[in-house]
């Protein structure tokens, strides 16, 4: 590791510190928030000592990954808190204390002052009940309801007023919940990952909603996501969480531009950008996260840091004035600069590419798959998720399947896998074995009840059992873990161990084709660039093609040879990532390049 | 790198802060509680009446005696010790309605397994069949079988357990197709298992928690369903010990000697009062919303 200046800091003064508006304009006020859960005997930690304040009007992004606490702490911005959850310190919102309020005095306060807006909007609105009705009931007058409709962006509202919620997409059942959460015109409107469920196109949508509700509204809005660029792209201030603790807070850019904590740096390195250098992997910092049963002496990140000095082992950094962006930091050598400049000059090569395998070309041959509408009472029209689509991967090739929801990429992909019989046209594995698949959720693509080591096994059930047992064991140690995940089921690994768990199955065997579906769209930066670093370096190493599904443009163009951009069951592009990221064709295309949400910094 | 026991509090989102882990004993309610007590105590004493009690089908005392230090619970009619019987009759009504349980989640769960795992024509053709079984007035079947095969506590039995099955087999096969739609199931496919093996070590487990809560709750419906065929008529001839036969003969002497029916009345409500309070308790066990 490169030398890195120790020079201590000295905490200022929280109040002098924040550079922003006096006390009594802070809309909520968290203070030496500490909340933790017993759970089968052991005391989980998620917050240990969290302080943050949002000033009226302002949209602040709380950014960690996930275990990082940012649910909890919005949770208990919206006295929400499980009854089982133990807490400590202050939570002011809109000068009411939240922390040991009762109930009735959080509901006052939620009626008043708060609005929510979750992942899910399916799960919040209610399914039987029209739109119009659910926003009235907040709204108070059909004409304060439809008026709020048609400022989050509806089209058509006083026809959807009589919609159910199952008859909205996605995209507008989030703007709905919008408009209830500003309906009573709150002070602090508290949206946890608003936009992760959505596609990228709807997803810069909302995002751009978000700002004009905060002009138009003049609530301050709690962000909270586990993407960066999203928080870049709509917040005043961001403040990252790291184990249950600040790790960082300051106005966007500075703070992105000029890390204090290196976490911060850490997570701006190993981003996913469309820019990103493609002949070496995303630098990552190892480790895991902080455990929530454990309770580190010293700086919660320690284990993890590049620059890490006794002193952070031993003593826990408090938050200090980060001259350079005026915001604070939880670092005692306040070194973000030093590790980001660190982490981008060790430029990890990719080995060099093992020959391809034996097997041909897996072609698809004008594949179609058509869904039957259902019969009966409520009709529906049969839907066409692929029509001819014909591709082709060569031997190590890796394509990247670009698009968004019911463009048929993952159709596809189980077509290729024989998970989904085709209507029409044919899969030509090319003489190859069968493909192997890696999921979204890793740890679903499991079978709860068996360990890690049943299934890895039955990829090599030919084998005696001892050859197996040996061959299980090396496939975990080529991902990188320890022998004992053999033995416990995947439920009970971190979600970072249950995506190499994953990937140990597919490479157990080495196949001739790997199918991943959306591997990474779940993950935080850094899982997600671990991730894509072990695809890229286990295709080198094996050999392997590879079919990689996908809605982030910026991804594919990291880990594939070649992008075919789908939408409605048709390719509409395809060509060298160079090509269809610098001059894409298809006017599609060009609006998913667009929106791509970027971590907007100087050069 | 180590194992991590435990996943975060609230690792989801704020609409998904429930979690779902593992069976809890502390949501048991006391209710509960001493109903299961209750039920294993019913359950292990009747098994091993037939060592300290009196042979229940030989006359051991004069007819009609009221309850005493020697016969608790009295003699009926012909002088057969009440208390001796009532324990038979327990032992004989929960062993037959657990036979029936395990000849429905046998049967009906082959069914539903098969049909849920093969879906298409098969899952079409075995549910139909369900569909048809389902149709069947039990009681009234049981009549029959019992008037075609002779009046026998096991064409009894043969008859309720006719119609009993269907139920698990939409059980089974509903649990099984929302497993199989599952990625889990897929990943175990494309890893090459065998379909036996896909049934047995990747689907059926998954149907085992709902298998377990339907049989704890149908101990009770059965036992009162047996009972009352039995106090109709159909069930094994006297003198066997069977509670609702036992009752029915009693029904007479309800005035004169009202040990006789109420004892065997009241093992009944007893037996399915615990028997229902048990299979809440485990419903909560594996049920957490």
């Amino acid at each position: 590791m490169a030398e890195i200046p120790r020079q201590t800091v000295t905490p200022a003064p929280l109040a002098t510190s924040l550079g922003t508006a006096s006390r009594s304009s802070a809309v909520a006020d968290v203070a030496g928030l500490h909340v933790a859960f017993r759970r089968e005997g052991r005391n989980l930690q998620a917050l240990r000592g969290v302080d943050l304040r949002i000033q009226s009007g302002e949209i602040v992004g709380l950014v960690g990954e996930s275990g990082s606490g940012k649910t909890v702490l919005g949770l208990s911005m919206l006295g929400l808190l499980p009854k089982t959850a133990r807490t400590e310190g202050t939570v002011m919102v809109d000068g009411v204390e939240l922390n040991g309020a009762d109930e009735s005095t959080r509901r006052r306060l939620r009626r008043r002052a708060l609005g929510a807006v979750f992942q899910d909007p399916m799960t919040s609105l209610d399914p039987t009940m029209r739109i119009g009705r659910q926003v009235q009931e907040v709204a108070g007058s059909t004409a304060e309801a439809l008026r709020l409709l048609e400022a989050v962006g509806i089209p058509d509202a006083q026809r959807r007023l009589r919609d159910f919620p199952h008859e909205l997409s996605g995209g507008l059942r989030q703007r709905v919940m919008l408009a209830i959460a500003l309906a009573a015109r709150p002070k602090l409107v508290i949206a946890d990952e608003p936009t992760t469920a959505l596609d990228v196109t709807v997803q810069a949508q909302v995002l751009a909603l978000f700002r004009r509700m905060r002009d138009e509204f003049g609530c301050a809005i709690l962000l909270v996501t586990h993407d960066l660029a999203v928080a870049s792209t709509v917040a005043d201030r961001i403040c990252v969480l790291y184990g249950g603790l600040v790790a960082e807070v300051g106005q966007v850019r500075a703070v992105l531009d000029h890390p204090g904590h290196p976490y911060t740096a850490a997570l701006m390195a190993s981003r996913i950008g469309l820019h990103a250098d493609r002949d070496s992997q995303l630098p990552v910092i190892a480790g895991e996260p902080v455990q929530p049963s454990s309770d580190p002496v010293g700086c919660n990140f320690a284990p993890r840091c590049p620059a890490a000095a006794v002193l952070c082992r031993e003593q826990r950094p408090a938050l200090a004035v980060v001259s350079k962006h005026g915001g604070l930091a939880a670092c005692h050598f306040q070194a973000g600069e030093d590790v980001a400049r660190t982490l981008s000059t060790i430029a990890t090569p990719w080995v060099a590419a093992a020959s391809g395998r034996s097997a041909g070309n897996v072609t698809v041959h004008r594949l179609s798959v058509r869904f039957p509408g259902r019969r009966g009472l409520r009709r529906s029209e049969p839907f066409d998720a692929l029509s001819d689509i014909d591709l082709s991967v060569a031997p190590g090739e890796a394509v990247a399947l670009v698009g968004e929801s019911g463009s048929g990429k993952t159709t596809l992909l189980r077509a290729i896998a024989g998970l989904q019989a085709p209507t029409s046209g044919r899969v030509d594995l090319g003489g190859g074995r069968r493909p192997q698949m890696v999921f979204q959720d890793a740890g679903s693509s499991f079978t709860p009840w068996l360990t890690v080591g049943q299934q890895l096994e039955e990829r090599v059930a030919h084998l005696p059992a001892t050859v197996r047992r040996e061959r299980v064991l090396e496939a975990l140690a080529r991902l990188g873990l320890p022998g004992e995940v053999s033995r416990v089921r995947a439920l009970q690994l971190s979600g970072g161990q249950r995506q190499r768990a994953a990937l140990a199955r597919a490479v157990i065997e080495p196949p001739d084709l790997l199918l991943c579906d959306e591997p990474i769209s779940a993950l935080d930066a850094s899982l997600a660039a671990t991730v894509l670093n072990l695809l890229g370096r286990l295709r080198r190493e094996l050999g392997f093609a590879m079919v990689f599904v996908t809605h982030d443009l910026a991804a594919a163009r990291l880990v594939a040879d070649r992008i075919t951009v789908m939408t409605r069951g048709r390719i509409v592009e395809e060509g060298t990532p160079d090509t269809v990221i610098s001059q894409p064709s298809n006017p599609y295309t060009q609006t998913l390049l667009a929106s791509v949400p970027e971590v907007a910094t100087c050069p | 790198m180590p194992v991590r026991g435990v996943v975060t509090p609230g690792s989801g989102t704020l609409s998904r802060i429930r979690t779902r882990e593992g069976s809890r004993l502390r949501d048991v309610g006391v209710l509960e509680r001493v109903g299961f007590v209750l039920l294993l105590l019913l359950l292990s004493t009747s098994l091993a009446a037939p060592l300290f009690v009196l042979d229940p089908v030989i006359s051991v005392a004069p007819a009609f005696q009221a309850p005493s230090p020697e016969h608790w619970l009295g003699t009926d009619d012909v002088g057969q010790d009440v208390f001796s019987r009532v324990m038979f009759g327990l032992r004989t009504s929960w062993l037959s309605a657990v036979a029936v349980i395990a000849s429905a989640i046998v049967i009906g769960g082959a069914t539903g397994l098969v049909a849920g795992a093969r879906g298409g024509w098969v899952d079409a053709l075995l549910m139909r069949l369900t569909d048809a079984f389902l149709a069947l007035p039990g009681p009234v079947l049981a009549i029959a079988v019992a008037a075609a095969l002779g009046a026998s506590l096991r064409n009894t039995l043969i008859g309720i357990a006719v119609v009993w099955w269907p139920w698990y087999a939409r059980l089974v096969r509903g649990e099984v197709r929302a497993l199989a739609a599952r990625p889990h199931v897929d990943a175990a496919r494309l890893s090459g298992v065998s379909p036996m093996r896909l049934m047995f070590r990747h689907l059926l487990p998954g149907a085992l928690p709902p298998i377990i809560v339907a049989a704890s709750l149908d101990v009770q419906i059965l036992v009162l369903t047996l009972a009352g065929l039995s106090f109709l008529g159909l069930g094994a001839p006297p003198p066997s010990p069977e509670l609702g036969a036992m009752a029915a003969r009693g029904a007479d002497y309800l005035f004169a000697s009202p040990w006789i029916p109420l004892a065997p009345g009241c093992a009944v409500f007893i037996l399915a009062v615990a028997a229902n309070l048990a299979g809440d308790g485990i419903r909560d066990l594996f049920d957490r919303g």
